[in-house]
């Protein structure tokens, strides 16, 4: 029969069939976070003789609060720390981390055909590479601590075709942003997405990352790109990827894990990628999103926008905002700050604005670059790595009532601090509205002088 | 096992795991005292609580539990005290959880039945039959997973797995060759 590149993926990973339509299936890389996995270590520890089923397939990242900020913070690390050290695995701590979404695979922890999982719904991000990835719970994480493999029903698979380019300023979030608006907020529940199409094909690793990162915002189970050239150059010479001919091998099985053409699937959404436009939420979870041209839909919910002290009908560009901030797994990578920076350069933002990489080895690269010096001269603040505010815990929550305009994926009520209003929006729309302090693209924002330019560079 | 009390009712839908348990709460590493954080990202949600002591079920709105994977959410419901959760759909991370917590994961995807679940003031949730009961009458019938039912019932999800070491060591040994 023939199959999607999700069937063929997961029937190379089932162990065995078990009761109820569930199956057994292994696990090839486990990502251990400091905020999942202290609970069930504790339990293997105290039941299980602290056995663990193969240390070599885990990668450890202290990620969500890094370097700890409070008492409570820096037992959650040290436990992650002693728990990894303990039993040999691998960890990527302070000074070399991130947030796992980024370290992972710019390490070369994550590859085509392979299964993963992480106590983290953002789990999704690493099926830009053609890997079943999917975020669980601790106890699930224990398990796969304990036996190597999770017991799951096999999920359904919704092909999403994007033909055509990209193009009138449109970025891989706004695609992420309005193929949510397209199945509803949890219209690809119980299925995975399957990107398929010339405008998925033509998006670099980075961009297909933030696709497959909000894949999780449609309910889905995660996303997945199919691997190819693009993949495979970005894999190679990453530090956890073999050299030579042994990654070529690898690379030549890549190149053959591909949907089959007639392949069957739940359903199939077409989307024309030269119809994306530029988007921004208006509402309490990222289904709720409008054009930025556009203004707060007449068809609003009530609880909504009265969470985010709107009324329908109110043009977004005219939202005035509190803060700013560009970080997260979503768009923190090399490319969202080159793209933050080209806004950014010779300007001032208006309102205050945290900048935060989404690893060390991204502020190592955006500083080689001195894009540094364009965010700080901008009067931005520009931070160490972390997740820092995208969930409310660190470095630049909001208070009650604030609206704040964000690079990342969710605008739940109380997500970057309780009370606080969020509009997700790309980089270069995040940074256009730091500067004028209110919902903005760059093509509003006046020209830079010459020597203004010159002197930031 | 019967599950019975009062009924808390949240027909709100999409209610995500922020709100649940809020992010700023994730650095316990235990699992102890969450049912007093229990809905504090929620705005009312704390209110909510209070208006029904003693409620050992929760009939809530269509995709409630989305968001974040943060196993705390269930921790805290457990932790306050609920038995069992009455949705339309539950997202997919959170109702694992609840299998693996002991959290009834009761689906009621027609309209009036769920209806009749938001107004009942009190439930009797059958789990081993699968029946949800109110002032003496059926109400509704739902399913639940019949592996899953094992561990939500008698635990050992742990054990279960622990069991399944040698199987998984055999599987990887004949997918090397
Ligand atoms: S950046 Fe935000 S969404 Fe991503 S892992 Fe961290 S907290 Fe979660």
């Amino acid at each position: 029969m023939p199959q999607s590149l999700f069937d063929k993926v997961w029937d190379a990973h089932v162990v065995e069939e078990l009761p109820g339509g569930n199956a057994l299936v292994f696990v090839d890389r486990l990502i251990a976070i400091e905020i999942t996995t202290p609970q069930p270590a504790a339990e293997i520890a105290e039941k299980f003789a602290d056995r663990l089923f193969d240390a070599s397939r885990i990668v450890a990242i202290n990620d969500h609060v890094s370097p700890a900020k409070d008492t409570e913070t820096a037992v959650q690390a040290q436990a992650l720390r002693s728990w990894a050290k303990r039993h040999g695995v691998v960890m990527y701590d302070v000074g070399a981390n991130g947030i796992c979404h980024v370290v992972t695979p710019e390490r070369g922890y994550v590859e085509p055909g392979i299964t993963l999982v992480c106590g983290d719904s953002h789990t999704c991000t690493h099926g830009a590479f053609g890997a079943f990835a999917l975020g669980i719970g601790s106890t699930a994480q224990g398990g796969v601590m304990l036996a190597g493999a999770i017991i799951m029903q096999k999920p359904k698979v919704l092909r999403v075709n994007v033909s055509g380019r990209l193009g009138n300023g449109a970025t891989a979030k706004d695609l992420a942003l309005t193929v949510i608006a397209t199945l509803g907020f949890k219209g690809a529940t119980g299925c995975i997405i399957e990107y398929h199409g010339s405008a998925i094909e033509a998006l670099s690793m980075e961009e297909r990352m933030t696709l497959c990162n909000m894949a999780i915002e449609a309910g889905a189970t995660t996303g997945m790109c199919e691997p190819d050239e693009t993949t495979i150059e970005y894999l190679r010479g990453r530090e956890a990827q073999p050299k030579g001919e042994e990654f070529e091998r690898k690379a030549a099985a890549w190149r053959g894990l591909k949907a089959d053409p007639d392949a069957n699937y739940e359903g199939v959404v077409e989307i024309d990628a030269a119809k994306i436009r530029t988007v921004v939420t208006w509402g309490t979870n990222p289904g709720e999103s409008v054009s930025i041209d556009g203004a707060v839909p007449a068809d609003a919910d009530a609880q909504s926008l009265e969470y985010m002290g709107l009324v329908a009908g109110t043009p977004i560009r005219s939202l005035a905002l509190d803060q700013a901030f560009i970080g997260s797994c979503t768009n923190a990578r090399i490319s969202d700050l080159r793209a933050a920076a080209d806004v950014l350069r010779g300007r001032r933002v208006m309102i205050p604005t945290v900048i935060t990489p989404g690893s060390q080895a991204v502020k190592r690269q955006a500083e080689r670059e001195g894009l540094h010096d364009v965010f700080q001269d901008a009067g931005a603040l520009w931070t160490h790595s972390s997740c820092g505010p995208c969930l409310g815990l660190s470095m630049g929550v909001v208070a009650p009532g604030m609206r704040i305009i964000s690079s990342t994926n969710r605008n739940f009520p109380g997500r970057m601090g309780a009370g606080g209003r969020v509009h997700l929006a790309t980089p270069v729309v995040v940074a256009a509205s730091a500067v004028l302090g209110r919902i903005a693209t760059p093509d509003e924002l006046p020209a830079v002088q010459a020597e203004t330019a010159a002197a930031n560079r | 096992m019967i599950v019975e009390s009062r009924v808390l009712a949240l027909p709100r839908a999409n209610v995500d795991t922020d709100q649940v348990f809020p992010g700023k709460y994730l650095s316990l590493i235990s699992r102890e005292g969450f049912g007093e954080k229990l809905f504090e990202g929620m705005p009312g949600g704390r209110e909510l609580l209070a208006s029904k002591p003693g409620a050992r079920i929760i009939v809530v709105g269509d995709n409630f539990g989305c968001g974040s994977s943060r196993e705390h959410a269930v921790w805290a419901l457990v932790d306050y005290g609920f038995k069992a959760i009455v949705a339309p759909s539950l997202a997919r991370i959170f109702h694992e959880n609840a299998y693996n917590n002991g959290l009834v994961p009761v689906i009621v995807r027609d309209p009036q039945a769920h209806a009749a679940c938001l107004a009942a003031e009190r439930l009797s949730i059958d789990v081993a039959n699968e029946t949800i009961r109110a002032e003496g009458c059926e109400i509704a019938r739902f399913e639940l997973d019949p592996l899953k039912k094992e561990f939500l019932l008698r635990g050992g999800f742990m054990e279960y797995l622990a069991s399944k070491v040698d199987t998984v060591r055999a599987w990887t040994r004949r997918r090397v060759s």
